[in-house]
């Protein structure tokens, strides 16, 4: 993508704050706005007995432009010297947070818009937390309705100090943060007389400076597998490049199952021999070999594979009408796969307005809150963290037919039965010796996973202790979290037999992890 | 990639989408530019050959060019087309001038049902822009409408990162909205780029042109001497007249097109 390519941004913020007024403002000074738009608002204005609104421009289902509310998200599009935009206009009301992350979701912008005179709000703060969960980046701050503040320095100052600090509690930095009046045309096209002592950008300055966000470029290769094509004798695996570059020769690995295979053909209509294809094309792949995979898996380059997850973590967004429930089954949709999923933690519940951990450990999470959770899949799926790639590290709950919230992956545990991971029973490898009891980890090299039994607790409760020799760092680091999970003491000793570890316990057994995510055979 | 390829591309994947989701596909074909440019993104996204039937509601005020130009395409691209036409409401006398709102609905809204139920479609493609209108900027990709054909458009779900919904009730039928992001603009640029053949009326004779397909007793040329796509392009990239101006429908009182598409109405 260019600098010059349309831009997607959102304009979202507390109700009343003044968005639809700002996007009619925005299409006025762009000259954007055919002008039989113009007068037929003005019409409809006069037949009401009003000064004109440019937010009816926006607004144009009935029931808004009677409650004065935007009710859904609406896309629509206007031009600067630098480039087109499209401007998704998100609801400020509360009921309407599933229209706002709708909108949000798709832009690679966002204005947040706050009123300068009744400062940052409820709306203004969950906003802006959902802009941060959803991964946008690219933020400006426009503290609007200042003409009601007579343009003072000092309210402006006021209201950019408590935004920045919520916006740099949830992690975002906003490029700028612009006083503004929509109605009033401050600070939107040309810089206002009024704002002497601003000397940053106008707003359009600002949405200037921002890139199309959506091409993702030197990720690793991931393509989900979307749906398979069979006939003129080949099967064609169809999907779209999400990162990276794939290309025709090249040797990959599908995950989750493992299987390789080399690219023989990348194909488009009429373009049967592509030499590659970048993130953001939807093409076709044929393979060297006959090959059995399916929608969901996805193709990377061998060595850099999405880890086929068994366990995802993740923060989430709830928009259901019911709460999602602890131990309930949902099914989540990652890129193409669907996997049926049990919510097997919320870590923590949390007020999305406020911020506030709300409860720890809790058993639901209601509409419009936000919670740390683990889900167990039920078979495992191909997934990256958001971190890594963000294109591959989220997904929507579905709950019976429709969205019910997203999410963004935090941590992902690998499928402890595949992907070359062994899985290692630790009390079914422990020795009983003279001196106590042993367990030999010093040959297993490879990627390990461990479990334990409730019986193995309950002895080192009693009483016993257990030495453990490890092979590699890992190991420790996957013990030491065993031994958190279940309140185990642990020393870590360096000797003539190697790295070792001892566990022990004192005081009463605890048979239940007191962390989630640690598996109890 | 450019602009008009990130296009070109969200609607192939679309439109694999919903070939994979939904047994019982049909795509709707006005005609016109839009669902033409519709039509040749589906011969894209399934490698020319075309997996669904094109649906053609024929309201028989059509002009006789526009039937023209859909035969000849419809014959090269080798399409499964199905013409139809509310019989009923026309035996009974149905014209614009028993009122517009009454004319739109019964030979274009019912006119669709009819067909929807007749063939079992369960799933409609549609070449619906955001730009075009208000209440077509607030629709989502996958948008249901229930047993009675309504678009509860006050309580629709949320879609997001290409996640859409695709599995409904029994009764539901599910519009499908592929150019959705795409401008008037864009169309043409594309068009242009690909050399999609277009409908003669789109260009002009005798200083005028369609700039919005319809039916012959509501729908208005506009003034114009753009008689070539590059043309096209040019004049629309200064006008400040809206694309539906001609389209007597959208302007016969206020919010007549929200009330047509809450009942169904493309």
């Amino acid at each position: 993508m260019n600098i010059d390519d349309t831009l997607r941004i959102v304009i979202v913020g507390h109700v009343d704050h003044g968005k639809s007024t700002l996007i009619g403002r925005l299409f006025h000074d762009t000259s954007s706005l055919p002008e039989e738009r113009y007068r037929e608002i003005e019409a409809t204005c006069r037949a009401q007995g009003r000064a004109f609104e440019f937010a009816y421009l926006m607004d144009a289902l009935e029931e808004e432009r009677e409650h004065n509310i935007t009710i859904d998200t609406a896309q629509t599009f206007f031009k600067t010297s630098l480039r087109p935009y499209i401007i998704i206009d998100a609801p400020g009301h509360k009921e309407f947070l599933k229209n706002m992350i709708t909108g949000a979701a798709a832009a690679d912008a966002a204005i947040l818009l706050v009123d300068g005179a009744e400062g940052v709000r409820e709306q203004t703060r969950r906003h802006a937390y959902m802009l941060s969960l959803l991964g946008l980046r690219q933020v400006v701050v426009a503290v609007n309705k200042l003409d009601l503040v007579g343009f003072r320095r000092d309210r402006f100052e006021e209201v950019e100090e408590e935004i920045r600090g919520f916006l740099l509690s949830v992690g975002l930095v906003p490029a700028h943060v612009v006083p503004i009046s929509a109605r009033e045309g401050d600070n939107i096209a040309t810089p206002s007389e009024r704002t002497a002592w601003y000397s940053g950008p106008t707003l359009l300055g600002a949405l200037d400076s921002f890139f199309p966000a959506r091409d993702i470029s030197g990720l690793p290769l991931r393509f989900p597998v979307q749906d398979i094509y069979v006939g003129d004798g080949k099967r064609v695996y169809a999907g779209r490049v999400e990162s990276g570059c794939l290309r025709a020769g090249g040797r990959a690995v599908f995950s989750p199952s493992g299987k390789k295979a080399v690219v023989r053909s990348v194909e488009k209509w009429k373009q049967p021999a592509l030499p590659e294809a970048h993130a953001g094309e939807c093409v076709g792949v044929t393979f060297t070999e006959e090959l059995f995979v399916e929608r969901g898996e996805v193709l990377s380059e061998a060595g850099e594979a999405s880890p086929s997850a068994r366990e995802i973590s993740a923060s989430l967004f709830w928009l259901g009408n019911e709460p999602l429930r602890l131990s309930a089954r949902y099914v989540l949709k990652l890129a193409t796969a669907e996997v049926e999923a049990v919510l097997s933690a919320i870590t923590e519940r949390i007020d999305s307005s406020t911020l506030e951990v709300v409860e720890r450990h809790a058993n639901r999470v209601g509409n419009l809150e936000v919670a740390n959770v683990t889900f167990t899949l039920q078979h495992p799926i191909a997934a990256d963290t958001f971190k890594e790639n963000p294109r591959l590290g989220r997904f929507v709950v579905v709950v019976g037919e429709f969205v019910a919230g997203g999410g963004i992956v935090r941590e992902v545990r690998s499928d402890r039965l595949g992907g070359g991971t062994r899985v290692v029973r630790l009390h079914a490898r422990m020795m009983t010796e003279p001196d106590g009891n042993f367990i030999d980890l010093s040959r297993e090299a490879g990627p390990v996973e461990f479990e334990i039994s409730p019986g193995f607790v309950a002895r080192l409760g009693g009483g016993e202790k257990v030495a453990i020799r490890l092979c590699t760092a890992d190991q420790l680091e996957k013990i030491a979290r065993l031994a958190f999970g279940y309140g185990l003491g642990m020393t870590f000793r360096r000797g003539p037999e190697g790295n070792r570890v001892v566990l022990s316990r004192e005081g009463p057994v605890s048979q239940a992890p007191a962390e989630e995510g640690f598996p109890v055979i | 990639m450019d602009h008009l390829d990130a296009l070109e591309n969200e609607s192939i994947y679309i439109f694999r989408e919903a070939h994979r989701k939904f047994k019982d596909l049909a795509m709707l074909w006005s005609i016109g530019k839009d669902s033409t440019t519709l039509l040749w993104l589906a011969r894209k996204a399934f490698f020319g050959k075309v997996p669904f039937p094109l649906v053609h509601i024929d309201t028989s005020f059509k002009h006789p060019t526009m039937i023209e130009y859909r035969d000849r395409v419809a014959k090269e691209w080798a399409v499964d087309l199905v013409v139809s036409r509310n019989e009923e409401a026309l035996r009974a006398g149905m014209e614009p001038g028993k009122g517009r709102f009454v004319c739109c609905n019964a030979l274009k809204t019912q006119g669709l049902q009819q067909v929807l139920d007749r063939h079992g479609f369960k799933g409609v493609f549609l070449g619906i822009r955001r730009d075009e209108e208000g209440s077509r900027a607030k629709e989502r990709i996958f948008s249901p409408r229930d047993k009675n054909f309504e678009w509860n458009y006050k309580d629709q779900p949320p879609e997001l990162w290409d996640q859409f919904n695709t599995s409904f009730g029994p009764d539901t039928h599910v519009r499908i909205h592929p150019l959705l992001s795409w401008t008037e603009l864009d169309i043409w640029g594309y068009i242009r780029r690909e050399g999609i053949p277009v409908c003669p009326l789109y260009l002009s004779r005798d200083g005028k042109r369609f700039r919005s397909l319809g039916c012959v007793p509501c729908n208005f040329p506009i003034a114009s001497d753009a008689s070539t796509v590059d043309e096209i392009i040019e004049e629309l990239k200064v006008t400040k007249t809206p694309e539906r101006a001609g389209r007597a429908q959208d302007h016969e009182a206020a919010y007549m097109m929200q009330k047509l598409r809450s009942l169904g109405y493309m």
